[in-house]
């Protein structure tokens, strides 16, 4: 155990000089001693047939699928006839497609508008939340809700809010006296509005996983810093934002990974408009594979949003590395 | 959850799963146990279930050894949907086909040539309109029995009509030119109302309240407002059948011109952001709520008409252009898959829906036009019945009119005429440059 | 100074509630219009505002849906798939869960990184892949079809489930092994009791998300006899926009109310359970 990955990194993590993560309560890693041979060799084959079922699913349905994608990727192929081997061609008329590159920075945009905001929120009504108001409990529950919305379902209730005429959102901007855009008409809002349509599916969900994080924060570390005098803003930056941490890794990475993946909201409000603003790389991926039947084109440019999504949590993973005690591996 | 009702659950679940699982096995390849034959129909439009349904009823009456599981998937999944089962040879053995697709299938081999079939079994084609029957043709192979056809024409509603002064014959007088818009601007300018009561043509028109507008327009590609408009200016979106797209020839040009000066220079129309696909304002929806008093609509459409204005609308003639009338005329067809496990009783199935008595049962209901002619006075009958007048979409289908084109390319053209045409219609781009970007790149991806 | 900070707290408070309660409204907005929506007369449905409350109320499109589209076929298959996918998920990822956090074998590490990236891939293109290799085996449009992709587990609940497992104090476990305890028996007696509430937050997850897959359903079921709720509903959308919008509500309104429903009856464990596995 102690060559191993999450040894080390618990090892440098407690070496960090950063003082705020001292304080944390570092919790030891699983301290299994080095097993003798026999057991060890018990051990590989206890865990192996643990992971049986989970290895079949994993191998049959997501790593074969991947490595069918990775080789289609070297071929010209519309589902229908045979393949035809082109190598690297595919790639290459990606590097020089502008509406690859427009995708890209459509769907960087919209991670960018998406995440801040939802977990700002999130983070906001987790702390409203861990106040123990009364009827706290039920609002957490309302806050939720929104998660379990069926996308087909609720694309007419997203046409009649954003209407530009008889719209919700617009009629009640017109209360208050302003005249609302062309929300899903406008090259400048389009995007903003399906960013937002996440943020209201996902804010409550993200909540429970802040929430959850607050309240491992034990209470003498703040009745501590009520004694040094540390209150209001002070205590959030230097107490309870370190230790949230964890949880805010947690979060960040399965959300940047799912934002990257949207798609349900494009298809069902703007088919990329306008004027290509909201096209982002998995409906790019969609229209060239199931509308074009480019399979081969749109299995190269998987590969493209897969390393970009690599990248991203690579960075994640480092920034919050030097920061966090989260024992990832 | 108490643990006695936990293990309930625990039950019923592990119970459902290998119920589910059991199923599966024995379904799986099933299909002809016992000299039984199921055979698949795959179709797209939920409102002519029911009707098809009866139709499949009588069939299956008078063929004890076949059963007919019709699968229905909206036209935004069907077309995926099919292609993926193609590649996978699992498409359903009979399935609705397109114009726009009918190209390029015949081209991979996916659909069966129907002459040896409707030879031996001396199937009298002169039934259908030869316009139906030619269009699902190459060469000496027929590709698909006729079901239906469309035209496009001018759905009002009849209150709003009235209220205007105007009749359904002046609206189906019209004419239109793009230099002053002619009769037909004329009669949208009385239909379009401002908060305070004037018309555009008035002075102190306010474009940016209006109450009611004279026309609604939407289509995903082109084919309910500037096709018809085009072919009204003399305008072919195809040098020839199987030939290259023109639609940045001047004529064209024009016409797209004339649909963006409609909404942005006469203000007769509604605005594009209201309108635009995919996901504006359902054209119904916005006849019903009197947002416009006249739409352009294919016939396919009357029965959503009909629920949200029960019989308080009816349909006019389209305008005739600098080039006189035309409308675009449309149709589906029948067509039988090449890797079906039961060709025989399948063609059993395709030659029963293009019966009369197959079509005599579905037009009953008054959702399509049947592709047989002398059934169009049940179609007629039907929607007097509910006080509609539908004889206008029959005339248009006399006059001029233009086809989809036929071509391999339409699946590129659906995917990019999209949005740069809305972006047209919002004043956001010219008509030529638009035109000129999707005639190129649909260009670009016809195959042969 | 003590009275002005209770009443500046007092009304801190309430600017609070007023805030959150104006959230929460927003949060079931949508929920509420597609119910109110639902029980409009067609001809009302497109002429009224959508949040104009339905003045003829009427069963007819909940009648409609269920008897001539055949939802009640479908929400059927819907729950049989989501429950069958959901205890696959809950026992398959709690075994492998353990293996991950608890026992040493060569190619672990490994192993969990590998999982841990298949997360990042895009999902939607390993579906053309999935669904030939589905045809060979000739498993399309059964419910083996259906489930099989997800039943053994996904990189995410086994991650989820692994976390918590590590959070658990070993001693335990050690004190168990002394008694001569197997790992199976480990896993049973001891970290299952303990991991309830994740269990309960994955079989959560997983309930919702099956329930409101569209796409992989989509490609590989074709008939009415294995068709899910999500497809349903989708297929009764027009050909440009939807022609029967009080069909799609109705059904989208019976969809909803048992993911609901579940939620809430699950929903304190799941709180708890979040809270519980400390995520660090």
């Amino acid at each position: 155990m102690s060559a191993n990955i999450s040894g080390r990194r618990v090892a440098d993590i407690e070496r960090a000089p950063d003082s705020s993560v001292t304080t944390a309560p570092v919790r030891t890693a699983s301290p299994v001693v080095g097993p003798p041979p026999r057991r060890r060799l018990r051990q590989t084959l206890e865990a192996y047939a643990l992971l049986t079922p989970s290895l079949l699913g994993f191998v049959l349905f997501l790593v074969a699928p991947i490595i069918g994608v990775v080789v289609i990727s070297f071929f010209d192929w519309n589902l229908m006839g045979s393949p035809r081997f082109v190598g690297l061609a595919n790639y290459r008329e990606m590097t020089g497609d502008s509406e690859v590159w427009r995708s890209v920075r459509n769907t960087l945009y919209y991670v960018a508008l998406n995440i801040p905001a939802q977990t700002v929120l999130a983070l906001l009504l987790a702390l409203a939340m861990n106040r123990g108001l009364r009827g706290g409990k039920v609002l957490r529950v309302l806050f939720v809700l929104p998660w379990m919305a069926m996308p087909v379902a609720l694309g007419i209730i997203w046409s009649w809010a954003f209407d530009p005429e008889h719209g919700a959102v617009n009629q009640f901007l017109s209360l208050l006296g302003v005249s609302g855009p062309e929300w899903l008409s406008s090259t400048t809002w389009a995007m903003p509005v399906l960013a937002s349509i996440n943020v209201w599916q996902y804010t409550g969900y993200t909540m429970l996983f802040l929430l959850a994080g607050l309240q491992a924060i034990p209470e003498s570390l703040y009745e501590a810093a009520d004694i040094d005098g540390v209150t209001g803003l002070q205590r959030f930056f230097r107490i309870t934002l370190p230790l949230l941490r964890p949880s805010m890794l947690f979060v960040l990475v399965t959300n940047v990974i799912g934002s990257f993946q949207m798609f349900d909201t494009v298809y069902v409000m703007t088919q990329g408009g306008p004027n290509g603003s909201t096209d982002t790389m998995n409906f790019h991926i969609y229209q060239q594979a199931f509308q074009l039947f480019r399979t081969g084109y749109a299995s190269a440019l998987a590969m493209l949003l897969f390393a970009l999504i690599l990248l991203v949590t690579a960075v994640q993973f480092l920034y919050f590395r030097k920061r966090t005690v989260y024992d990832f591996s | 959850m108490s643990a006695r009702s936990r293990r309930v659950l625990a039950l019923a679940a592990t119970s459902t799963l290998v119920l589910g699982l059991t199923a599966a096995c024995g379904s799986s390849g099933s299909d002809s146990a016992g000299g039984k034959v199921t055979l698949r129909y795959g179709i797209w439009d939920a409102v002519q279930k029911p009707a098809l349904q009866k139709s499949i009823d009588a069939f299956e009456k008078a063929h004890p050894n076949i059963t007919v599981k019709i699968e229905l998937n909206a036209w935004a999944q069907y077309w995926s949907k099919l292609q993926t089962q193609m590649a996978g040879r699992t498409a359903p053995d009979v399935f609705w086909d397109h114009v726009g697709y009918f190209p390029q299938f015949a081209k991979q081999g996916v659909l069966t040539d129907l002459s040896p079939y409707i030879k031996a079994d001396k199937v009298d084609l002169s039934v259908y309109d030869p316009k139906l029957t030619a269009g699902w043709k190459q060469g000496d192979k027929q590709y698909g029995l006729p079901k239906d056809w469309d035209t496009i024409e001018q759905v009002y509603n009849k209150t709003m009509l009235k209220t205007a002064g105007l009749t359904q014959d002046d609206l189906s007088g019209l004419t239109w030119n793009p230099d002053d818009g002619g009769t037909f601007v004329k009669a949208l300018q009385k239909l379009t109302v401002d908060k305070s009561g004037k018309h555009p043509n008035e002075s102190g028109f306010d474009s940016k309240n209006v109450k009611q507008y004279g026309l609604a327009l939407a289509s995903p590609n082109g084919q309910t407002d500037w096709w018809d408009f085009a072919t009204q200016n003399g305008c072919k979106l195809q040098d020839k059948a199987w030939g290259k797209w023109t639609i940045n020839q001047p004529s064209c040009v024009e016409a797209i011109q004339f649909v963006q000066d409609l909404r942005l220079k006469y203000h007769v129309a509604v605005p594009a952001a209201v309108t635009n696909t995919p996901n504006g304002a359902a054209l119904p929806a916005v006849l019903a709520r009197k947002q416009a008093a006249v739409v352009w609509d294919g016939s396919w459409d009357l029965s959503a008409y009909q629920t949200s204005l029960k019989g308080n609308f009816g349909v006019a003639l389209l305008p005739s252009g600098p080039a006189g009338q035309g409308t675009v005329y449309n149709g589906l067809s029948n067509a039988l898959y090449a890797g079906s496990k039961h060709p025989k009783e399948a063609w059993e199935l395709v030659k029963w829906l293009g019966s009369e008595q197959s079509e005599k049962i579905i037009t009953a209901a008054g959702t399509v036009w049947p592709s047989i002619p002398t059934l169009n006075k049940d179609f007629v009958a039907y929607w007097e019945k509910q006080g509609v007048d539908v004889s206008a979409f029959s005339k248009g289908a006399e006059g001029t009119t233009i086809g989809y084109p036929l071509t391999t390319s339409s699946a590129t053209y659906n995917v990019k005429v999209l949005d740069p045409f809305n972006q047209v219609w919002l004043g956001q781009q010219t008509p030529k440059k638009a035109a000129d970007t999707v005639n190129t790149e649909s260009n670009a991806a016809i195959t042969d | 100074m003590r009275t002005h900070r209770t009443i500046a707290t007092a009304f801190g408070r309430t600017g609070l509630y007023v805030v959150l309660i104006a959230g929460a409204l927003l949060s079931i907005g949508p929920y509420l219009m597609i119910l109110n929506a639902s029980f409009k007369r067609p001809q009302d449905l497109l002429t009224t505002d959508a949040w104009a409350p339905a003045r003829h109320a009427t069963f007819d499109n909940f009648t409609a849906v269920w008897n001539q589209y055949g939802m009640s076929s479908f929400l059927l298959h819907t729950l049989l798939v989501s429950v069958a996918v959901t205890l696959g998920q809950v026992v398959f990822s709690a075994m492998g869960a353990y293996a991950f956090a608890r026992l040493e074998f060569p190619g672990r590490d490994l192993l969990f990184w590998g999982y841990i990236a298949t997360m990042m891939v895009p999902q939607m293109i390993t579906l053309v892949p999935l669904f030939l290799m589905m045809r060979e085996l000739g498993l399309v449009d059964t419910f083996a079809g259906l489930i099989l992709p997800t039943v053994f587990g996904t990189p995410y609940g086994i991650f989820l489930v692994r976390q918590h497992f590590r959070t658990i104090p070993s001693d335990l476990e050690a004190a168990a092994r002394i008694d001569g305890a197997s790992t199976w028996t480990i896993l049973v007696r001891i970290m299952l009791p303990l991991s309830k509430p994740i269990l309960a937050t994955l079989a959560t997850i997983t309930f919702i998300n099956t329930w409101n897959n569209l796409i992989w359903p989509l490609i590989i079921t074709n008939s009415d006899r294995t068709k899910v709720i999500t497809v349903g509903i989708a297929a009764l959308q027009g050909q440009h926009v939807s022609d029967l919008p009080h069909i799609v509500l109705a059904g989208a309104a019976l969809a909803l109310l048992p993911l609901i429903a579940v939620f809430l009856m699950f929903q304190r464990h799941i709180v708890r359970s979040i809270a519980l596995t400390g995520l660090k």
